[in-house]
């Protein structure tokens, strides 16, 4: 167990090495100049300002150079100043998102999860039911939807209001702007501003969990060791709960601690649509403006976070499934 | 201001039910808290260092925040008095004198003076500023010669530095001496002199700012200015129509259709200095090396050619395009001077000179120059056969309108022989592929400046991309010594009227060479709920930015309806009785209390299901 153990953890820390000098190159060979993109309709643009914007971005030094620095910058966590936001660095400018993001999008998951995985333990287990019928439909629905199209047609109802839906709630944001609110009022608020998009996340990412749960159930219950469990007269309850679920549960934990690495990466649309100030949208835009350091520093926070969350998978596995860890 | 860089514009959804009204405002702000205006928009700003700034929204923030040696009238853009009262030329038209207005005093209590409008220009200059030192390349020095006058001497005679070409905000010298790279410094909370200051800045967020306590010119009616940034133009029209907003720009013609007829929503259709064209390469691969520029990329060769470029005028029809794209909301274009500018500086082509819609005479123009269909595939060929008329024509995901543009111009190419490839690809991507000439025609747009000299300037042949890989300003790699020889005299030129004179001919000059189509004049989409807020002052007049985004006119004017003012209305927006509702800050949603119940329900009942398996499973082994 030791061996597997030490043997997993470098291979995560390998990983993390080959992202981190993955990364410079990565977008160093992107075509264009960034220093350009900022004068772009300048009229003070001569070849002068450009040299001068070049050596405020650190661009002017050799492409070794700048990845000697870089490299050392990165292992004391100094990811630079953001060329988009500027004058600002990249720390700053991702610590500012990483809680919201984490919040909306982490909780969204989890919840998503739990309903999931309890629909599809349902639907696998009376398979063919009505419920099953119905629940497979509806999963299947929302796994295929466009989660930014349900997002309009939710904000429309309940924050514009339409027909006999209530516009209850904020069209967007984290939480009001200028309302100075602290303590328990500023938690309503941003509790507030959360419920749509929290709401059609959960229903956009619940579909998957449904489904695989179904799906791995249906398989288990075909197996012989439930059979045996029903032979020897165990009840119903006892033989999904305590036989089929743990046994169908190992691939569908595998996608729900994947997908908690995924929650940095943010929701792009979600985001969009609900203006929640999240990293995927600033991912976006650190692409559009060819922010360099700022995708760098978003690039290893998602590659960071999926290694981790590979990581604990594969411990967890080990744990729960002693065939992983002999193997 | 420069190329228009809208980072956002990309959904749009159809009309939208009518509803609104917004219930479940769950605590109002008590009447006496401040009065918050609250503008929703999707462009936010990037910076608050004015040395940096580049955006259209920035320049909201600095014309709030700080004062310009002149400043633009509401009524016509014309030249105002702001930080300086008056200007003496002397005889030659190299030296300026500012007389300055004195006892101005910045938000930290340090006195204003001519020290600090000599040192800005300076530090503008010597670090490159990314907009501003734009005007000051003809500026050879700069002093305060006592507290309240400055001596600007420049490198050759002109007007420009007479009125409000120098479009450049005064900053604190006090505040912004000592740093050794001035462009790194945040400048966040702001020291300035005008009547907002940006006191909290959420990115992502908001924006707010407050009255400056050392502001001593009329005193503002609203406490607080927030901006509120979304992402989807949809949320912004949600968040009016709700009232979570006061007022908001739209860029989607459809959206801001949709709020139109909202009740207690009043809309305008502003004019701005905005233009949108289809731009040619007109030759970065067949140019004679001058200077830094050395031909590179692979243009079209028919595009070197003017008749082609002229027929392809010739084959679109602005109208149509305005109508069936912005919803005719956006006046057809012609020259790059929009309709806003100086005083006399548009140039409109006469009837005789106009490349006006005409396919018939557009395809008669290719045959006269030679461009025959040989091969019988609707295509022409370059004269003599061989190469056919087959361009790449690039749109831009960030912009709708240049996407929903082009089935309409590829269609009227085809039917002068000319194929054409549509790519959409992002702002940044377009701009990589220009000035690696690397294009036939693509869809941009820019903001110019009030006063046309930076407009025309971009397209000298030395603003060309010089070598593929740099940027330049003149993206149709347009280049004719007639041009830049007249615009460098009329830059230097001291005489108005000549002046003006020279502007039109440079503009005759580039309209009838026909390296830009120049689809239309961009409006400026506003919204305003009448119910909250009046006293919006449109810049230029009758119908210009209601936030009069070049001065801080419609920021001193603007407040709560039913406030009484006395010496009447200014400008637009609805009267209305009664005390405005929503200028405090407002939270929507439901309460604490319900929050809580919702809390403690979810926990009763994972209690009661963990419970009730707990005594199952125990009956069971038992």
């Amino acid at each position: 167990m030791r061996g597997y153990l030490i043997g997993k953890v470098a291979q995560a820390l390998l990983t993390l090495a080959f992202v981190v000098v993955f990364n410079f190159f990565l977008f160093r060979v992107m075509p264009g100049d960034p220093a350009a993109l900022l004068l772009r309709g300048s009229a003070a643009f001569n070849p002068d300002t450009l040299e001068q914007v070049r050596v405020d971005l650190g661009l002017d030094r050799p492409l070794p150079a700048q990845f000697v620095t870089y490299l050392g910058d990165t292992l004391r966590l100094n990811l630079g100043d953001s060329f988009f936001a500027r004058g600002r660095s990249v720390n700053t400018v991702i610590a500012e998102r990483v809680w919201p993001t984490l919040l909306l999008v982490g909780t969204s998951t989890i919840a998503s999860a739990i309903i999931g995985l309890v629909i599809g333990i349902y639907g696998g287990w009376r398979r063919g039911s009505a419920f099953d019928v119905g629940s497979l439909g509806f999963t299947l629905f929302v796994y295929s939807m466009p989660e930014f199209w349900f997002g309009i047609l939710v904000l429309m109802a309940f924050a514009g209001g339409v027909g006999p839906f209530p516009a209850i709630f904020p069209t967007g944001g984290y939480e009001t702007p200028a309302a100075g609110l602290t303590g328990l009022s500023h938690w309503v608020d941003v509790l507030n501003h959360m419920v749509l998009p929290f709401f059609v996340l959960t229903v956009a990412y619940l579909g998957e969990y449904a489904i695989i749960m179904r799906n791995s159930l249906i398989d288990i219950m075909g197996d012989d060791f439930i059979t045996t469990a029903r032979a020897k007269g165990v009840r119903e309850q006892q033989v999904l709960w305590r036989h089929a679920v743990p046994n169908a549960l190992l691939p569908t934990m595998t996608l729900t601690i994947l997908s908690l690495g995924f929650v940095f990466g943010g929701a792009i649309t979600i985001e969009y649509v609900f203006s929640w100030p999240g990293l995927g949208w600033l991912t976006v835009q650190a692409i559009d403006a060819k922010d360099f350091p700022l995708l760098q520093g978003l690039f290893l926070l998602f590659s960071a976070a999926v290694i981790l969350a590979n990581l604990v998978a594969d411990l967890l596995y080990a744990y729960l499934d002693p065939r992983v860890r002999a193997g | 201001m420069g190329r228009i860089w809208r980072l956002i514009r990309v959904f749009t959804v159809g009309a939208m039910l009518v509803g609104g009204g917004s219930v479940g405002i769950a605590s109002a702000q008590e009447d006496d808290g401040p009065v918050v205006f609250t503008i929703g928009s999707t462009d936010e700003i990037t910076t608050l260092n004015p040395l940096k700034v580049y955006l259209a929204s920035e320049y909201y923030i600095l014309a709030w925040s700080y004062h310009l040696p002149f400043s633009f009238a509401p009524e016509d853009l014309s030249a105002v008095p702001d930080l300086a009262t008056d200007v003496e030329v002397s005889e030659d038209g190299m030296t300026f004198t500012y007389t300055l207005q004195g006892g101005l005093t910045w938000s930290d209590g340090q006195p204003m003076t001519a020290e600090d409008m000599a040192f800005t220009m300076q530090m503008y200059q010597d670090s490159h500023a990314y907009i501003f030192s734009g005007y000051l390349t003809l500026m050879d020095s700069i002093e305060a010669v006592d507290e309240t006058t400055v001596v600007l001497r420049s490198k050759q005679p002109t007007s420009l530095y007479a009125g409000n070409y120098l479009y450049a905000y005064v900053l604190p010298k006090h505040v912004w001496e000592g740093f050794d790279r001035p462009k790194q410094f945040e400048n966040y909370p702001n020291v300035g002199s005008g009547p907002f200051l940006v006191e909290e800045w959420r990115t992502g967020e908001f924006i707010r700012m407050v009255r400056n306590p050392e502001w001593s010119g009329p005193e503002p009616y609203i406490d607080e200015v927030v901006w509120r940034y979304f992402k989807s133009q949809d949320a912004v029209a949600e968040a009016l129509k709700a009232g979570e907003i006061d007022f908001a720009y739209f860029t989607a013609p459809n959206i801001f259709n949709s709020v139109k007829d909202e009740p207690n929503i009043e809309t305008m259709v502003g004019v701005l200095p905005s233009f949108d064209e289809i731009g040619m390469n007109t030759g970065s691969a067949y140019q004679d090396p001058d200077g830094a520029f050395v031909p590179h990329g692979d243009g079209h060769p028919a595009l070197t050619d003017v008749m082609v470029r002229r027929a392809i005028r010739m084959a679109i029809d602005s109208q149509q395009l305005s109508e069936k794209v912005y919803l005719g909301y956006a006046p057809p274009g012609d020259t790059i001077v929009p309709p806003v500018t100086i005083a006399g500086a548009r140039w409109e082509p006469p009837e005789e000179e106009r490349l006006a819609w005409d396919i018939e005479a557009a395809n008669a123009l290719l045959d006269e120059a030679g461009y025959l269909d040989t091969d019988g595939d609707g295509v022409r060929e370059m004269p003599g056969g061989g190469q056919p008329l087959e361009f790449r024509y690039f749109v831009r995901t960030s912009d709708q309108t240049t996407i929903d543009a082009a089935p309409f111009v590829q269609s009227w190419l085809e039917q002068i022989g000319i194929k054409t490839e549509v790519t959409a690809m992002s702002s940044g991507r377009l701009g990589d592929v220009i000035n690696a000439g690397e294009y036939d025609l693509f869809d941009w747009g820019w903001i110019p400046d009030i006063d046309p000299n930076s407009i025309l300037s971009y397209f000298t042949c030395d603003q060309r991309p010089p070598d593929g890989t740099s940027y330049g300003n003149n993206d149709a790699y347009y280049c004719n010594p007639a041009y830049d020889e007249l615009f460098l005299q009329q830059q230097s030129e001291l005489d108005p009227q000549r002046r003006l004179e020279m502007i039109h001919e440079l503009q005759r000059i580039f309209y009838n060479d026909a390296a830009y189509v120049v689809k239309w004049y961009s409006p400026l989409l506003q919204a305003y709920r009448t119910d909250t807020f009046t006293g919006y002052i449109p810049q230029p007049q009758p119908e210009g930015d209601l936030l009069s985004g070049y001065s801080r006119d419609a920021i001193l004017s603007i407040r709560p309806v039913g406030l009484d003012v006395g010496g009447g209305d200014a400008g637009a927006g609805g009267e209305d009785e009664g005390a405005g509702p929503g200028t405090g800050a407002e939270t929507r949603g439901v309460s604490a209390g319900v929050w809580i119940g919702i809390g403690a329900g979810v926990v009763v009942l994972v209690t009661a299901i963990l419970l009730l398996r707990r005594r199952r499973t125990g009956e069971d082994e038992a």
